[in-house]
C-alpha cells in the first residue's frame, strides 16, 4: 500500500512540478534561512556551556543607588575576594579575574599574548581541561604560568613545554615563569578567552590595592557549594557590606544616593554567570557579550520566515488539490476511506518537505559563509549533528508537514464526491482562507519592510548628525601594549612635528566612539557645590584638545602651557556651565575635589556628543589632572590625502614602538563602531524582509497560475464581449491588491509600535514618518502587482476562442 | 435488492424548493437490468447517485440488501457500497497518474486484499476483457471506448452484486457503445450481476429488463421487457 502511495504521490507531483517546484523553492528557502537564523540562535544561546559547573558560579556585582538611579557595577575590590572566602563557608571557591596583554618571550621567540590574572581557584571552577601540569597545584607557585596548548606551540614548537623558564613582559616590568601547565585551546564558544594565566598577585597595583575596599580594579566570580540556594546570599551580605563598605556609603550620601525601599544605598549582588554571555546591564563581564534583543529578534524574524513558507505551501497545495477533485472523487467511489485519502496526500506533501529540507540544507552550505560575514556569527554546519539541534529539526519537520500538509489534505478529502465528478468544484472554493493566509504572509512582508526603512533611516541620521567636533580628519590612536600615555604623547608630538600634513596632536584619557582596542571608558565625578550635589563625566585631556579636535570655544581660552595654574584648571562644556548654574561662571573656582584646593573655569566650550547618540551630552569637565592617564593620542590632518596621512603616521609609530602595534582610526570609523548593533539589527530587517518578501511572491505567483486557470473561461467570454488586455489585467490583479492593502494596514500600527519603542533607546531619534508607511505599502503592491502580471497578461493575451473551445 | 420508499431530493434556493426527486418508489430484485431513461435533467443521475450512496436523498426511505440506508452512519454506508457497488461513468473517471493496470487494482487496495490475490484477480479481469496488452498504458493512451472498458474492469473488480451506470456510452460511438452493451448483457445473464444503467439511447435500453421512465422527478412509466 506504502509502495503504491509513493508511487502515485512522486506521479501526481509529477504532474503538476510547476506547481510543486514553486512550493518546492519557496520551502527551501525558507528552510536555509530557519536552519542558519537557529542555529545562530542556538549558538548564542548555549554559550558557556561547557562549564561543568555552570549554574553553580556566579558574578559578584556592586550597585549604588544614586541619586539619579541605581548604578551596577562588576569592578570589585581586591580585598572583597579573601574576605567574602573567609567570611561565608557557603563560597566553596573564588576568584578574581582581569586581563590584559603581555608579551612572553623564550629563547628569541616573543610573542604578544592576552593575559588572565586569576585566583588559584579559577581552575577548580571553570573546566578549561589540563593537557600537562596538576590541576590541584598548577597555579600555586607565585611565579607560574598556565599556557594554553596553542600558545605552547608557537612558542617552543615540538620541544616539551612544561616546566619550561619563560620571560612575561607585563606593565613594562619583565620577570620569569615557570610553565606549570598546558591547557586545552579554548572553545570559541568560551566568554573567557585567554592565551595565559597567571596569579593575581601579578596584576598591576596589586601591592597598593591590598586592602583598598575603595579601589574597584577587577571583577570576581563566585562557586557556591553544591546544594546551596544562593537566593539568600544577597541579604546574608548586608553586615558584610556595613563592615567592609562603610567609607564608600558615605562618599555616596554626600553625592545624594538615596536608600532604596529596603534601607540601601549600596549592596552586593551576584549574577549567574550562565547568563554572562547576555550580560550587557552588568557594568564589565568576561567576553563580550551581545544584547539579548538580537538573538530575540532573529528568533522572531525566524518564525516569520517560517510562518509565510508554511503559508505558501498551505495556499499551494489547497489551489493543487482543487484540481485535483476529480480523483478524491473517484477514489471514494472506488471505497476510499477519508483516513486513506488523509494518508495519500499526506505522504505527497512529507516527500515535498523531504525535498525541500535536502535542498535547503544544501543551499544553507552555499550561503553560510556569507551569512557568518554578514551576522558575525560563529556557527557551523556540523551543529546540525548536535543532537539537541537534530531533535529540534526533526520536531520542526513535522510541525511544517503536519500544519501544512494536513490542513489542505482535509480541505481535499471533505469535497462532496457527487459534485466534483460532476466537474463542479464552485462551492469548494478556498477563497476566505486562502486570502486570510496572503493577509496574513503580506502583514509580515510590510511590516519587515517598515522596519527595515526606519531603521536604516536612524543609522542614516546617527551617521549624518554633527557631533560638535570634527571626526573625519582627527585620528585615534591608543595607547596600550604597556606604554605610558604622557611618554608616548610626547614622542609622537616630537616625531609628527616635522610632518607636513599633520595639523595637530593631543591626547586623551576617553576615546571617541569606540576604537580599535575595543574598549571603552568612562569617569564620574561627584561633589558638593553649594547646597547641590553636582555629577560631572571628566575627561583628561592634553594641549590643543579643542584645536586638534575643532571642538567651539564659547567663552576663556584653551589650556595653554604658557599658564602656570593649567593642572589645576577646568574647561567645561555648556550643560556643566547650566549645571553649575552661578553667573559668571567662568573665571569662578569650584570645589571640584572636595579636600583638595578648588579649580578654577578657564573655558566654556559648546556641547558636543563625546558619548554615543543613545545617550544625552551629559556634564563634561576637561581637565589636565595627571591622576587620569592618557589613553589614546588624537592626530588631526590637514584635508586632503587621508590614506597617505595614515600610513606617514603609522610608520612614525612603528619606528617608536616597534613591538607594539598600530591601532590607530579614523574617529567617524570608532563613531561608526558604537553602532554596530543597529547596523547588525538592520541587517536582519533587510535580510529577513528580502526572503519574506520573495517567499511570499512565489506564493502569489502559483496562486495567480491558478485563478487564471479557474477563470480562463471568464476571460475569453469578457474578451469576446470587447474588454481590453488592460481590463482583464485588472480584473484579475484587483483582488490581490485589495487585500495586500488590507495586509499593510493592519502591519501600520505593529511596525509604529515595535519601532516606536526601538527609537526610545536614542537620546537622537528620527520621528516616524507616515510616506514610509506609504513607500513600504507601495512597494508590496507593485511587487504583487508585478507578480500576478506574469500570469495575468498571458492570459489577457491568449485567443479567447481557443479557451472556450477548451472547455 | 434495493427497494427506495417515497423518496424525495430537493434543493433549496431562496427559500424555494426545487424537487429533483418527488416521492420516488422503486424496488429493484437481484439479477435484474434496469434502464432509466427520461429527458435532461429529470433527475435520473441524481436517483442512480442515491442508490449507489453517493448522494442522501432529502426524505424518504431507503433499504439496500435488507440494511436500512437511511440509518447508517457515513462509514457503514460506504462499507456498504465499497463492498456491493462498482461504479461505471459516463465521463470513464478513469485516474490520470495510474496505468491502466493500477487503475483496474485500486478498489482491491482499498479493500486490503492481500498482494498475490490482488495480482491474480486483476490479471484474470485484464484477460477477460482482452486488455492484458495495454496494462502498462495511462488512459490518455486509450481511445474512449478502451477507456471505458478499463472503467468497467475496475468496476467489476471487486465482484460487486451491483453495477450502476451513468449514461456508460454517452462519449462512445454507436460500435463502441455496443460492444458495452453486451458486456453488461453478458455480466448480467452468465455472472448474475445486477445492472441499473441510465441511457438515452432506446436501442440501448432495450438491452435491459425493464425500462424506466423518468419525468420531472417522478417515475412516468415502468415496463417490464
Ligand atoms: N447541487 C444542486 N443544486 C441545485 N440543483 C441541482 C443540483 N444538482 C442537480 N441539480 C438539478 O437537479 C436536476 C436533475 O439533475 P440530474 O439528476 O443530473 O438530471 P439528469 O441526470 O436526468 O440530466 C437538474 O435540473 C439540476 O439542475
Ligand atoms: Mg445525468
Amino acid at each position: 500500500m506504502l509502495k503504491n502511495y509513493i508511487k502515485t504521490a512522486w506521479r501526481n507531483l509529477w504532474k503538476g512540478r510547476v506547481f510543486n517546484l514553486l512550493n518546492l523553492v519557496g520551502l527551501a528557502v525558507a528552510i536555509a534561512c530557519c536552519t542558519l537564523i537557529f542555529l545562530t540562535v542556538f549558538y548564542e544561546f548555549t554559550y558557556d556551556r561547557f562549564h561543568t559547573k555552570l549554574d553553580n558560579i556566579y558574578q559578584i556585582y556592586t550597585v549604588s543607588n544614586r541619586a539619579e538611579g541605581a548604578e551596577v557595577t562588576s569592578s570589585v575590590p581586591e580585598p572583597l575576594t579573601p574576605a567574602l572566602k573567609a567570611e561565608y563557608p557557603a563560597v566553596k571557591y573564588m576568584t578574581r579575574s582581569a586581563d590584559a596583554g603581555a608579551l612572553i618571550k623564550y629563547g628569541n621567540k616573543e610573542l604578544d599574548e592576552n593575559l588572565h590574572f586569576v585566583d588559584e581557584d579559577f581552575l577548580k571552577m571553570f573546566t578549561f581541561p589540563l593537557i600537562e601540569g596538576n590541576k590541584n597545584n598548577v597555579l600555586s607557585g607565585l611565579n607560574n604560568v598556565v599556557i594554553t596548548q596553542a600558545t605552547a606551540k608557537a612558542l617552543f614548537g615540538e620541544e616539551p613545554a612544561l616546566n619550561k623558564t619563560v620571560l612575561l613582559n607585563i606593565n613594562n616590568v619583565q620577570q620569569p615563569f615557570i610553565v606549570s601547565g598546558i591547557l586545552e585551546d579554548i572553545s570559541r564558544h568560551s566568554s573567557i578567552e585567554f592565551d595565559l594565566l597567571v596569579r593575581f598577585e601579578h596584576y598591576p597595583n596589586y601591592a597598593a590595592n591590598i586592602n583598598a575596599w575603595e579601589n574597584r580594579t577587577h571583577i570576581a566570580m563566585i562557586e557556591f557549594n553544591n546544594g546551596y540556594d544562593p537566593a539568600s546570599f544577597t541579604s546574608q551580605l548586608t553586615p558584610f557590606v556595613k563592615k567592609h563598605f562603610a567609607p564608600s556609603i558615605e562618599i555616596l550620601k554626600k553625592d545624594g544616593a538615596k536608600p532604596n525601599e529596603k534601607g540601601d544605598i549600596f549592596w552586593l549582588d551576584i549574577a549567574p554567570f550562565s547568563n554572562n554571555h547576555f550580560a550587557t546591564n552588568l557594568g564589565g563581564v568576561e567576553g563580550n557579550p551581545v544584547n539579548k534583543t538580537y538573538p530575540v529578534s532573529l528568533i522572531v524574524i525566524g518564525c516569520f520566515i517560517l510562518i509565510i513558507a508554511c503559508i505558501n505551501f498551505i495556499n499551494l497545495s489547497v489551489a493543487r488539490g482543487f484540481t485535483r477533485s476529480r480523483e478524491v472523487g473517484v477514489r471514494k467511489t472506488l471505497g476510499a476511506s477519508k483516513g486513506q485519502l488523509l494518508i495519500q496526500f499526506w505522504i505527497e506533501t512529507i516527500m515535498v518537505c523531504l525535498a525541500s529540507m535536502v535542498v535547503g540544507l544544501l543551499l544553507c552550505m552555499a550561503l553560510i559563509n556569507q551569512f557568518k560575514a554578514i551576522f558575525k556569527s560563529r556557527i557551523s554546519l556540523s551543529m546540525l549533528l548536535d543532537p539537541v539541534t537534530l531533535f529540534g529539526i526533526i520536531i520542526l519537520f513535522l510541525l511544517v508537514t503536519a500544519i501544512a500538509g494536513f490542513y489542505p489534505a482535509l480541505m481535499m478529502v471533505r469535497y462532496k464526491t457527487v459534485a466534483v465528478l460532476k466537474g463542479n468544484t464552485a462551492s469548494t472554493k478556498p477563497g476566505k482562507l486562502r486570502n486570510t493566509l496572503l493577509v496574513v504572509q503580506f502583514s509580515l512582508s510590510t511590516l519587515l519592510i517598515i522596519c527595515t526603512i526606519i531603521t536604516w533611516q536612524q543609522i542614516n541620521y546617527l551617521q549624518n548628525k554633527p557631533l560638535g567636533y570634527n571626526k573625519t580628519e582627527v585620528l585615534s590612536i591608543p595607547v596600550s601594549g604597556g606604554l605610558i600615555g604622557e611618554k608616548a604623547l610626547k614622542l609622537m608630538r616630537n616625531e609628527l612635528k616635522n610632518h607636513a600634513e599633520v595639523a595637530s596632536v593631543t591626547g586623551a584619557y576617553m576615546n571617541m566612539g569606540r576604537g580599535n582596542d575595543g574598549s571603552s571608558r568612562s569617569s564620574i565625578l561627584g561633589f558638593n557645590f553649594g547646597d547641590k550635589e553636582i555629577r560631572t563625566h571628566i575627561q583628561r585631556v592634553d594641549y590643543d584638545y579643542l584645536k586638534t579636535l575643532d571642538i567651539k570655544l564659547l567663552e576663556g581660552r584653551e589650556f595653554n602651557p604658557d599658564f602656570a595654574g593649567d593642572s589645576t584648571a577646568v574647561i567645561i562644556n555648556e550643560t556643566m556651565a547650566r549645571q553649575l548654574g552661578t553667573k559668571n561662571v567662568l573665571g569662578s573656582f569650584v570645589p571640584m575635589y572636595d579636600s583638595v584646593a578648588k579649580v578654577q573655569v578657564v573655558g566654556i566650550v559648546k556641547d558636543y556628543n563625546f558619548r554615543s547618540l543613545h545617550e544625552d551630552i551629559a556634564p563634561l569637565t576637561l581637565t589636565m589632572d595627571k591622576h587620569y592617564e592618557i589613553n589614546y593620542i588624537f592626530v588631526k590632518v590637514k584635508p586632503g590625502n587621508l590614506v597617505a596621512s595614515y600610513d606617514a603616521i603609522k610608520k612614525s609609530w612603528n619606528r617608536q614602538y616597534p613591538n607594539t602595534e598600530f591601532e590607530g582610526s579614523w574617529i567617524n570609523e570608532n563613531t561608526e563602531r558604537q553602532y554596530l548593533n543597529e547596523r547588525r539589527l538592520s541587517g536582519i530587517f533587510v535580510s529577513g524582509a528580502v526572503i519574506a518578501i520573495v517567499i511570499s511572491c512565489i506564493g502569489l505567483l502559483a496562486i495567480s497560475i491558478m485563478i487564471v486557470l479557474q477563470r480562463t473561461k471568464e476571460i475569453g467570454i469578457r474578451k469576446v464581449l470587447g474588454s481590453s488586455v488592460g481590463g482583464i489585467v485588472l480584473l484579475l490583479s484587483m483582488d490581490f491588491v485589495k487585500l495586500v492593502l488590507l495586509a499593510s494596514v493592519i502591519a501600520f500600527p505593529i511596525a509604529w509600535w515595535l519601532m516606536n519603542n526601538w527609537l526610545q533607546s536614542f537620546a537622537y531619534r528620527i520621528t516616524i514618518q507616515w510616506w514610509v508607511f506609504a513607500l513600504a505599502t507601495l512597494l508590496a503592491i507593485l511587487l504583487a502587482f508585478i507578480t500576478i502580471s506574469f500570469q495575468s497578461v498571458k492570459a489577457a493575451l491568449a485567443n479567447p476562442v481557443k479557451s472556450l473551445r477548451s472547455e | 435488492m434495493l427497494s427506495l420508499k417515497q423518496i424525495s431530493k430537493y434543493y433549496s434556493s431562496g427559500g424555494a424548493k426545487t424537487y429533483v426527486l418527488n416521492r420516488v418508489d422503486l424496488d429493484v430484485d437481484q439479477g435484474e437490468f434496469v434502464s432509466i431513461m427520461g429527458p435532461s435533467g429529470s433527475g435520473k443521475s441524481t436517483l442512480l447517485n442515491i442508490i449507489g450512496m453517493l448522494d442522501q436523498p432529502s426524505e424518504g426511505y431507503q433499504y439496500f440488501l435488507n440494511e436500512p440506508v437511511h440509518q447508517l452512519k457515513d462509514k457503514q454506508r460506504s462499507a456498504l457500497y465499497k463492498q456491493n457497488i462498482g461504479f461505471v461513468f459516463q465521463a470513464y473517471h478513469l485516474i490520470d497518474e495510474l496505468t491502466v493496470y493500477e487503475n483496474i487494482e485500486t478498489p482491491l487496495l482499498y479493500q486490503d486484499v492481500k498482494s498475490a490475490e490482488r495480482k491474480a484477480l486483476v490479471a484474470d479481469i485484464l484477460d477477460r476483457f482482452n486488455i492484458v496488452g495495454k496494462k502498462d498504458l495511462f488512459p490518455e493512451q486509450l481511445s474512449g471506448g478502451q477507456q471505458q472498458l478499463v472503467g468497467i474492469a475496475r468496476a467489476l473488480i471487486s465482484k460487486p452484486k451491483l453495477i450502476l451506470a451513468d449514461e456508460p456510452t454517452g462519449n462512445l460511438n454507436s460500435k463502441q457503445g455496443e460492444e458495452i452493451m453486451e458486456l453488461f448483457k453478458k455480466l448480467n445473464k452468465e455472472d448474475g450481476v445486477t445492472v441499473i444503467q441510465v441511457t438515452h439511447s432506446e436501442k440501448n435500453a432495450q438491452y435491459g429488463s425493464r425500462i424506466i421512465n423518468l419525468l420531472d422527478g417522478k417515475i412516468d412509466s415502468s415496463i417490464i421487457l
